[in-house]
């Protein structure tokens, strides 16, 4: 497995490669002088200068770049243009919160999703249920998540008055109070931090969590129908088992196999659909952060962002091959 | 991908068992109403964009200073209301098919023409050819369709050529491997074999015996993607980077209609209906000519 291992991890490396140059040419071509945009229209022309000088855009093209790279590998994408601080400990500090929506949604997606393609496979006889379940896959799948956030800002924010219009919660009070073990001495404080964030969470991770809903509904669902018809489980038919027992332990457990193949999928999706939904629910997050750093032509700041958007992704595929091997014990790397 | 071993070898025996499992017409019937629903969606769409200035009942961009932010039906002129500028959100959302269908069809053809020759190429030729692409599709793939998108539209600048090009771009690599998978199955058969011994040039083989047989299966998924595009169309406009107002496209007037979601949530509601719509009919039509094309596929 090592060195399977290994050799993934050598093609990871010229993908992200490729990845980062992308980010970084496409970036540079942006209309718009980053220095003109920090600093106003009225700035004198030394001023100017000293910006351009300052942030090292007066220098070749090709200098920048091998500049960039070889920061890119220590995690330094330099410093905010708007913010003033570095881009690592900006992105550092908004990883969380988009961390725990996507991990929020996955939950939804999965609870939602997964049971849906399950009974749409094995009913798929009795159109009553499965017509139902495949008409919302297909409408899951064709809303905007963003619609349907502001579908749910409508009704349960502003005319229920359920949940909150804006914001994400102290997420960073209670990340520090993890760390500084001050949850033990204050309980209560705690829980109503972990509320706040719940309460904070609850709108924008349904809206992303029923759009994945609908993909992982499908996927289960032909996951479902390629194991229903393999030869285990005529077997464990045959010999008398529960259909639920036939279910749950031989089909449920097989199935999961071709369903782990889509989780890389599914961050990339979870990942662009926080780009949408944090910008729905103007929630802190890596996604509201790249949106902010384009429209403020915030170069290091969106491309840290994108860098680290494309890493994750990149790194999540690769756990995922290792994952196979795990899962189902007859896959073994070559 | 599944719709591979959908290809054209299996096609004939799709029907075959499709005809041997309908036991009675009712069944064989019903197989075709999503695929009836989707196109007359998409069909209702084309006429909409094609015939805007006739469907629409008032100039999109008319302002009318009497009748700012009315709910529909307030008015009796604007049947969805009207904008913050007291522009008529229905003609709004009319002329905003245009935008829809014209990057939603520009970008597919785009990335159909672009991504096509280049993965069938791939998967004939093989060899350094074939990594060179593949890799170059695979480093596309890290992004995201949006992601890409939002790149290439941030350095280019919002309007409805880059948003083409954009989108384009990003749905590339995945007619790149959808083609060289085909072909990768496609070479192997007999009759490019025959088609090789008759002397047919590696260029002949790949456009007169590759392509057509691969088509059927490209087209299905190209159908997918036109509904890929107009979403991720909708989306860059509602993060505000596709066709700057005032030119009405579904993911602007739901974008400003965000300001107002309090006093009138019409206007992201009829807008984002539109969308919902616009992207349904396409994995309609999609999804159930895959099921017809893919016999596999379609689950019993």
């Amino acid at each position: 497995m090592l060195p399977y291992l290994v050799r993934r991890l050598v093609i990871a490396v010229p993908m992200l490669l490729g990845a980062v140059s992308i980010v970084f040419f496409a970036l540079r071509i942006l209309p718009g002088d980053p220095c003109v945009a920090m600093m106003g229209d009225q700035a004198t022309t030394e001023a100017l200068a000293d910006c351009t000088k300052s942030l090292g855009l007066d220098r070749p093209l090709l200098v920048q770049y091998l500049d960039y790279l070889w920061r890119s590998v220590q995690f330094d994408f330099g410093t905010s243009l708007r913010q003033g601080y570095p881009v690592s400990e900006y992105i550092g500090r908004m990883f969380p919160h988009t961390l725990v929506l996507v991990m929020a949604s996955a939950v939804v997606a999965a609870l939602v999703g997964i049971p849906i393609g399950i009974v749409s496979a094995l009913k798929r006889r009795n159109p009553l249920i499965d017509y139902p379940l495949r008409i919302f896959a297909l409408l899951g799948l064709s809303m905007p998540v963003f619609w349907l956030g502001i579908l749910l800002l409508i009704v349960f924010s502003l005319r229920l008055d359920l949940f909150p219009l804006i914001g994400g919660g102290d997420l960073d009070g209670v990340l520090a109070m993890i760390r500084s073990g001050e949850f033990l001495s204050h309980p209560a404080d705690f829980l109503a931090g972990v509320g706040d964030v719940l309460y904070h969470l609850t709108l924008p991770a349904l809206a992303l969590g029923f759009t994945l809903a609908a993909t992982v509904s499908r996927l289960s669902r032909s996951a479902m129908l390629e194991v229903i018809s393999q030869d285990y489980i005529r077997t464990a038919r045959a010999k008398g088992q529960l259909e639920r027992a036939v279910v749950y332990k031989h089909a449920f457990r097989n199935m999961m196999v071709p369903l782990l193949t889509i989780i890389g999928l599914f961050v990339a999706i979870a990942l662009t659909g926080t780009v949408l939904t944090e910008t729905v629910f103007t929630r802190p997050g890596l996604g509201k952060m790249l949106v902010d750093a384009i429209g403020a032509r915030d170069y290091p700041l969106a491309q840290g962002a994108i860098t680290v958007f494309t890493m994750i992704i990149i790194i999540v595929n690769v756990v995922v091959d290792m994952l196979y091997a795990v899962v189902d014990p007859r896959i073994t790397f070559k | 991908m599944a719709i591979v071993r959908g290809a054209a070898p299996e096609l004939t025996t799709g029907a075959i068992v499709r005809e041997a499992s309908s036991t009675s017409r009712g069944r064989a019937w019903r197989r075709y109403v999503p695929i009836a629903i989707g196109v007359m969606m998409a069909l209702a769409m084309v006429v909409m964009a094609a015939g805007a200035p006739l469907f629409a009942p008032l100039s999109p961009s008319a302002q009318f200073a009497d009748a700012v932010l009315k709910g529909p039906g307030a008015v009796e002129r604007h049947a969805l209301g009207t904008d913050e500028f007291g522009r008529d959100l229905l003609s709004r959302i009319i002329w905003g098919t245009r935008v829809s269908l014209q990057v939603g069809l520009a970008s597919v053809i785009f990335s159909f023409a672009l991504g096509v020759p280049l993965g069938i190429v791939a998967g004939v030729q093989g060899g350094k050819v074939e990594t060179a692409i593949m890799r170059a599709a695979d480093m596309l793939m890290a992004f995201p369709t949006l992601l890409l998108a939002l790149i290439i539209v941030t350095a280019l600048g919002g309007s409805l050529s880059n948003e083409i090009l954009a989108i384009g771009v990003a749905l590339t690599p995945n007619f790149v491997r959808l083609a060289r998978s085909l072909a990768l199955t496609i070479r192997e058969q007999d009759y490019i074999l025959a088609a090789r011994a008759l002397g047919g040039g590696s260029l002949r083989v790949m456009a007169r015996h590759v392509f057509p047989n691969a088509l059927y299966a490209l087209v299905v998924v190209a159908t997918l993607y036109i509904a890929t595009a107009i979403r991720t169309e909708a989306s860059l406009s509602f993060l505000g980077l596709g066709i700057p107002p005032p030119t009405p496209s579904w993911g602007n007037i739901l974008s400003e209609g965000r300001q107002y979601i309090k006093c009138c949530p019409w206007i992201t509601t009829f807008s984002g209906l539109a969308i919902m719509l616009a992207v349904l009919a396409f994995n309609l039509v999609g999804d159930a000519l895959r099921d017809l094309l893919d016999p596999r596929l379609r689950g019993e």
